[in-house]
């Protein structure tokens, strides 16, 4: 066997990424959000958050990639899977398995900061997943006991240390771009919009930050259906 | 752990030959699986056949290991945890076990010698390298994050050589082929057998919605 040396090729290697799935994004970004990272996907309500996000757990349950979703809404599975399986791209087997759904609506109302940490951690440790998300993170802030911040910093910092890519999505109001108490510590912010154009409401997706990717900027046209769920429509030509 | 990684955990045993394992292996697994791998590897050497080793953290605090373990109740006092990254890091998670702490990862070429001075017992210390069946590093990849190509390559030659003179200790050597080509060549020099990790399909398969796709390890060495 031939034994090369590193110093043959000094070229460092590019981050880990994991693809969403999500047609266009991943060609937005490099071929895939960073591994490990904390992204934003902030949005008005209607706007393809969640949508987004479980486009980007069944993607990695194809890939033999395990995933974590927190609900922050106590919201039931049968619910949440009530709507969600109108997208062809879920397979509701994937729920429980691979993806493992965990409601942290009603434990937010109990306990402090530090003890939702904790929690979250333990389901993190037990399930080892590689993929996560938390949907939305910004009920969170209204409803915690303790430093909302505080929480914020110690929950990515762990995020990331727990060698998994997580997707916190964003509820904003008309106006506003972001919640700019999350955005301050994510590594990445997916922005979904709506615009009113002559009398028809169209929707975008921009790529605000990614870290250590030479992301796409600029709004893209982006559809939602029920075969991808969301589509970035560039990504057609 | 599942039932899943259970099975996996029992295959990657038996690649490495169980206990009959000397020296440098390669394992090639994809980046995303390292921490699913190494809990693997920590339950299946440890736990199931008794082995003390060295879980040396270079990519993120020991913590995190410590409480992946705990919580798969796996035990910890035949492990030996040596930590590059804490004193780097501002994380403030807790966690109890044996450790000890070296400069950061910027002088992962002191660690050679660390563990030298340990194997001739005289650093107080009752962990000596005569007591060590297995060293893991997590993870080598992200030693490039911290330190030259050239100081790295120095740094395995040594530490794979430190711990060859045992004559003991198996040193299972962790990286993704496909993400880090030309470390994962140094370190296949190296080694004298290659463990693979690696999912049966590929993204273009027809066969990607089949749920609980398993990853087989295999001797190709």
């Amino acid at each position: 066997m031939v034994e090369k040396s590193l110093n043959e090729k000094p070229k460092r290697p590019g981050l880990v990424r994991l693809p969403t799935g999500i047609p266009g994004l991943d060609d937005m970004i490099e071929g895939g959000l960073p591994f490990p990272s904390v992204v934003l996907v902030a949005g008005t309500a209607g706007t393809g958050k969640t949508t987004l996000s479980l486009k980007y757990l069944c993607e990695g349950a194809k890939r033999g990639e395990q995933g974590l979703y927190f609900t922050t809404l106590s919201e039931p599975t049968q619910w949440m899977l009530r709507y969600a399986s109108q997208f062809d791209f879920i397979n509701k087997d994937y729920f429980g398995d691979s993806i493992v759904y965990m409601d942290l609506g009603n434990l937010m109302r109990e306990v402090d900061a530090n003890k939702l940490l904790n929690i979250m951690e333990e389901k993190i440790a037990e399930v080892v997943p590689q993929r996560i998300v938390i949907d939305p993170i910004t009920v969170v802030g209204g409803m915690l006991k303790g430093d909302y911040r505080l929480f914020l910093f110690d929950l990515f910092n762990r995020l990331k240390n727990w060698n998994a890519t997580t997707l916190v999505t964003g509820e904003v109001h008309p106006g506003e771009i972001y919640p700019p108490e999350v955005s301050y510590a994510v590594d990445g912010i997916i922005l979904l919009q709506y615009s009113e154009e002559a009398g028809a409401r169209r929707k975008y997706l921009e790529v605000l930050k990614m870290r250590g990717t030479n992301h796409m900027t600029g709004r893209q046209s982006i559809d939602i259906t029920r075969s991808d769920g969301i589509v970035v429509l560039k990504a057609r030509f | 752990m599942n039932e899943k990684d259970i099975r996996q955990m029992k295959g990657i045993l038996e690649a490495l030959g169980n206990k009959g394992q000397r020296g440098a292996v390669l394992i090639d697994v994809p980046s995303t699986q390292f921490v699913r791998v190494n809990l693997m590897l920590l339950r299946g050497l440890s736990q199931e056949l008794g082995m003390s080793g060295i879980f040396i953290s270079v990519d993120r605090p020991h913590q995190y290991m410590v409480h992946l373990l705990t919580m798969h109740q796996i035990r910890t006092e035949r492990l030996r945890f040596i930590d590059a990254i804490s004193h780097f890091s501002a994380d403030c998670k807790v966690a109890s076990a044996n450790v000890g702490f070296v400069d950061g990862p910027f002088h992962i070429d002191r660690l050679p010698m660390a563990m030298g001075e340990w194997g001739k017992g005289n650093n107080g210390n009752s962990f000596t390298l005569d007591d060590c069946d297995f060293a893991i590093i997590d993870n080598l990849s992200a030693l490039l994050t911290y330190n030259s190509n050239k100081s790295v390559e120095a740094f395995l030659r040594n530490f794979v050589g430190v711990l060859n003179s045992s004559g003991k200790i198996m040193v299972p050597l962790m990286i993704d082929s496909e993400k880090s080509g030309p470390l994962y060549e140094t370190v296949r020099g190296l080694c004298k057998c290659e463990v693979r990790l690696k999912d049966p399909h590929t993204p273009s398969d027809s066969s990607m919605d089949n749920v609980g796709r398993s990853f087989e390890f295999d001797m190709v060495r």
